[in-house]
């Protein structure tokens, strides 16, 4: 009796673990994303986490990949923090996702480039653009969003364009907004203008007033915030509010409808610059008012990012024919300008985006437009 | 604080203390620990689970191990201010950060050798520790909360604006370093270097509670002016308890950046001083095998309840504020009266 | 602008700073006052104070409009609200660890700020909400000095709030047996005082004056998020400390000192926004140095 309930177990594990197997060849392929979703950088990383899921739906919904397998997303949260994030990366990892979307913050996404690139995982990273990155990269990962350097050179054509000659720079601290400052300052004081003045905000604070004097009493002609969009709002509010005239111009970070809400008729007028995603192309506008009915507010800065990270990496299993890691590397690198939302990809040898198209948007009517000069 | 306050830790010992047989089950667990010989075992078994997890276990346990045993080294380090001395300090990470940023600057920016950049980086924890301790000394605990605070996010601002920091973007490329040949680079390499850091920070911790030192802190903590009449110098003591601290955060924040390979400023924020400290009380002031398990819990805790997302900090939090009601000074808190 | 209009200009935007301040470090030191607890989650009171601003404006919105009287009524309401919720949080969380070790209510406190918050977080999804208001961005100019109708209103509120505070503490009953409590518990207890009430009302108070801050800060700013109690709550405790904590005066000056300090460190030539924290921090440490109990705060001997 005995001997017969070990040999009716042992057949059942065995059936068991042969179901599995066959379940790990046609079963769901599993996407790592990689984003903060709890912790004071949640605000974006959950919008990168809604865009990413919104982008697998759509792909489930027409099938899926490799005839019909469905994608499904584990999250690997970060909450910015450099340790955390390589928690999670080891845990993705262990848990053998197919390849890898997301990356927010800079600091919190290097270390896990070793992690990936040690288990040859594919990364898509959308919205950490910092250079650094470029030289840690193993060759696994990707970066979808554009480097500090070309937007900063858009911020010097632009505010040319515009004749301004003293220019107030604002930044939040953190490695995104302090190296496009950076980047800025160097770029307007090698063409000869004028830096009047080149401020910090914390995260999180709300009182601008100080700040506000001393850019008007600096004689700054226009003002350039360089982080995202929720401080940048009130910052925006409390110029205005002050008579401050001049031009305002914002970064990517800032590009979000959001910012209207925030700012209300103080963003009127207020340029941005960006990728041009935009409200568009039609799938963009689609994109828009899908994301706003499934999650109730308008999609942040890097959502479209986030999405087209998604897609790609979706475009690569298919043209890879596989899950295998290689050939995704490989399929990803061959990108010659896929494109969804936020314009074509294609990547140069550092694995870095090959383009940089960034364009100016002017907030009007409570919604971002292209600004032609 | 006047007499008529709520207990402090000393009155609680001294009450527990007082108690003929510990009658919790918890405490009769503890105890079970508490002879000699079982505790040999206790280590010994221990030890050999530590060896051998790696080969057994999937990489993420590897790194969420190495993460709790990084802690345990932070853990033990802050207990022997606040735990041993009675100081209460909210800016414990300043301490790791001095640690973390020195071996960065000088190994990155300046080639020196990670061993040789060592002893700096003591060095300046050591200093940074007096710094702190100096204008602290008069303080009654709430300010020092403050002082410390203030004197964390000091610390944190610095690194942020400098240069030689590498700002908000903080350095990266620090180098992996070697031992004799071995080159210390995989997650599992770093676990055994962990390993080795825990197990002196335990050792070194029993040794500074059973020292003389650690008596002159039981005595400053317990009375000050009754130590000073005893001839204890108390400005010498205290200092050497943040120094020792000091020196226990800069280690921990010396294997950190090596093993990261980068450093920036948001590892060293407000939010990871009160993380430490967390651990330190939750487990259970000044006694090391609770601060052990504090360490363990605050790193443990989150990554066990990732399948929650964005909800997990939030049953952490409600699991947290459950063990303090129900273990109000701590899991397994220290008895010594 | 000459030096003259702007240190004006930074003395007015100090102090609005500073009432916001004020009106947080007061439910601080308050607490601190009644029960020797660092209450870290006043902060997150603040956000929830905040939350509950916005939805009492958009309940009464619809027939008071969103204007200062309905931003008032929202005012009352979240105080209310809010004032409650840390009345059942001292019960829940504090009261029953009142015989531990101090550093262990303290840790309970962090505990309850991570509940708030992350509970907000979860609620709101992360987003930042605006808090839309009839306000206009309307003031007096006196030369080159501005002066919003939104600013007078609030440091005028604030003003009142803490001017009610005061009286309340100085001259009724309860107000009597909150200093006599903070003193001596026990004797207040012989003394037939009902020491559990004493502490609730404090909660009530102090959690209701945080949610006042939080709702006047959102109808200002006009945007709120689930982490917006944090680097207030920090800097309450500063401003707390610098005044002397356990002081309600002294709150009330740490709060005003230390807008300022934030509003001219910005301008001083070196310092500057970058590292006007740095500097503001740099002279909290000096205070305590020469004044190691804060500007007012009493010296006590203690032994931990």
């Amino acid at each position: 009796m005995n001997k017969f309930l070990k040999l009716v177990t042992a057949t059942t594990v065995l059936s068991l673990a042969a179901g599995s197997m066959a379940m790990a060849q046609e079963g769901p392929i599993v996407i790592g994303v990689q984003a903060p979703t709890t912790g004071s950088e949640a605000t974006y990383g959950k919008d990168m986490f809604n865009a990413i899921s919104l982008a697998a739906d759509e792909i489930n919904a027409d099938g899926g990949l490799l005839d019909g397998r469905q994608i499904e997303l584990i999250s690997g949260d970060t909450a910015c923090d450099p340790q955390q994030s390589v928690n999670a990366a080891s845990r993705l990892a262990s848990q053998e996702v197919v390849g890898v979307v997301g990356g927010y913050c800079s600091g919190a996404t290097q270390p896990t480039l070793k992690t990936y690139g040690d288990a040859n995982i594919p990364f898509v990273i959308v919205a950490a653009n910092s250079t650094q990155l470029i030289p840690a990269n193993p060759g696994n990962a990707v970066m979808i969003n554009s480097t500090g350097d070309d937007q900063a050179k858009t911020a010097l054509d632009f505010f040319e364009g515009k004749g301004i000659e003293k220019l107030a720079i604002v930044n939040q601290g953190d490695a995104y907004s302090q190296d496009l400052a950076n980047l800025t300052r160097d770029a307007w004081t090698g063409a000869g203008h004028t830096v009047s003045a080149f401020e910090y905000v914390n995260k999180g604070e709300q009182d601008f007033s100080a700040l506000v004097n001393k850019i008007r009493g600096s004689g700054a002609e226009a003002v350039f915030w360089t982080a995202y969009y929720a401080d940048g709002g009130l910052l925006i509010r409390q110029l205005r509010q002050r008579g401050f005239q001049g031009t305002i111009a914002v970064g990517d970070g800032s590009n979000s409808p959001e910012l209207f809400n925030i700012a209300g008729k103080a963003a009127e007028g207020v340029f941005a610059f960006s990728n041009p995603t935009a409200d568009f192309l039609p799938a963009a506008k689609q994109f828009a008012s899908d994301y706003q009915s499934k999650f109730g507010n308008a999609p942040g800065p890097y959502a479209p990012l986030a999405y087209d990270g998604m897609q790609l990496m979706a475009w690569a299993i298919d043209k890879a024919g596989s899950t295998d890691g290689d050939a995704i590397i490989k399929a990803l690198n061959s990108a010659d300008g896929q494109e969804w939302l936020a314009g074509p990809i294609s990547f140069t040898p550092q694995h870095t985006l090959a383009r940089s198209n960034f364009v100016v948007l002017e907030g009007q009517g409570g919604k971002w437009t292209r600004y032609e000069k | 604080m006047d007499k008529h306050s709520p207990p402090t830790p000393t009155d609680v010992d001294e009450h527990d203390a007082g108690r003929a047989k510990p009658r919790h089950p918890l405490q009769k667990l503890y105890a079970a620990f508490e002879s000699p010989g079982r505790r040999r075992a206790l280590h010994l078994t221990i030890l050999a689970i530590l060896i051998v997890t790696p080969w057994i276990s999937s990489q993420y346990t590897t790194v969420i191990l190495t993460n709790a045993l990084l802690y345990v080294v932070l853990c033990l380090g802050l207990n022997v201010v606040v735990g041993y001395a009675g100081l209460l300090d909210l800016g414990y990470a300043a301490f790791f950060a001095v640690g973390a940023y020195t071996v960065g600057i000088l190994t990155q920016q300046f080639g020196v050798n990670f061993w040789a950049a060592i002893p700096f980086a003591l060095m300046a924890a050591a200093l940074a520790g007096v710094i702190i301790g100096g204008p602290t000394l008069r303080l009654r605990s709430d300010y020092l909360a403050i002082v410390t605070l203030g004197f964390g996010e000091i610390v944190r601002f610095t690194a942020r604006n400098l240069e030689i920091t590498g700002g908000a973007s903080g350095l990266s490329h620090i180098p992996e370093p070697s031992l004799f040949g071995w080159h210390i680079d995989s997650s599992i390499d770093f676990y055994y270097v962990f390993v080795v850091l825990a197990v002196l920070a335990y050792i070194a911790s029993q040794r500074l509670f059973d020292s003389r030192l650690g008596r002159a802190w039981l005595y400053v903590r317990h009375d000050e002016d009754a130590a000073e009449a005893m001839g204890i110098n108390r400005v010498a003591t205290k200092l050497a308890a943040y120094v020792t601290g000091a020196i226990f955060g800069a280690i921990g924040g010396i294997f950190f950046s090596v093993n990261l390979g980068a450093i920036s400023p948001e590892s060293f924020s407000f939010q990871q001083s009160v993380l430490i400290l967390l651990a330190v009380v939750l487990g259970g002031m000044g006694k090391i095998p609770g601060v052990i398990l504090g360490a363990f819990i605050v790193v443990l805790g989150p990554e066990l309840l990732r399948d929650f997302g964005t909800l997990r900090l939030l049953i952490f939090a409600v699991l947290l504020l459950l063990i303090m009601l129900f273990r109000p000074s701590g899991i397994w808190p220290e008895k010594r009266s | 602008m000459t030096w003259y209009d702007s240190f004006l200009q930074q003395l007015v935007d100090g102090l609005v700073l500073g009432s916001f301040y004020a009106l947080v470090a007061l439910g601080y030191t308050m607490v601190f006052g009644v029960i020797k607890l660092l209450n870290f989650a006043h902060g997150d009171l603040y956000m929830t104070g905040a939350f509950a601003g916005f939805g009492g404006l958009s309940l009464v919105s619809g027939f008071l409009g969103a204007g200062w009287l309905g931003i008032f009524v929202a005012m009352l309401l979240a105080m209310l609200a809010v004032g409650c919720l840390g009345v059942v949080i001292e019960r829940v969380a504090y009261h029953p660890m009142l015989g531990a070790p101090r550093l262990s209510i303290l840790i309970t406190a962090l505990a309850v700020s991570l509940v708030l918050q992350n509970a907000a977080l979860a609620l709101t999804g992360g987003q930042y909400t605006a808090f839309s208001t009839d306000l206009g961005f309307g003031g007096i100019s006196l030369g080159n000095l501005f002066l919003s109708y939104n600013q007078i209103v609030l440091v005028a509120a604030a003003a009142v709030l803490m001017i009610a505070l005061e009286l309340f503490v100085s001259k009724t009953l309860y107000g009597r047996a909150m200093r006599a409590v903070s003193i001596d518990k026990d004797m207040c207890r012989m003394m037939g005082i009902n020491v559990s009430a004493v502490i609730a009302v404090t909660f009530f108070i102090g959690s209701g004056l945080a949610a006042a801050a939080g709702t006047m800060a959102g109808a200002y700013y006009g945007s709120i998020w689930y982490f917006m109690g944090f680097l207030i709550g920090l800097k309450a405790f500063t401003a707390a400390v610098i005044g002397g904590i356990g002081s309600i005066t002294g709150a009330m000056l740490g709060g005003l000192i230390l807008g300022l300090l934030e509003s001219f460190g910005t301008h001083i030539p070196f310092i500057g926004s970058e590292w006007k924290d740095v500097f503001t921090f740099s002279i909290l440490i000096l205070v305590l140095v020469f004044k190691p109990t804060g500007l007012l705060g009493k010296s006590e001997v203690e032994r931990m």
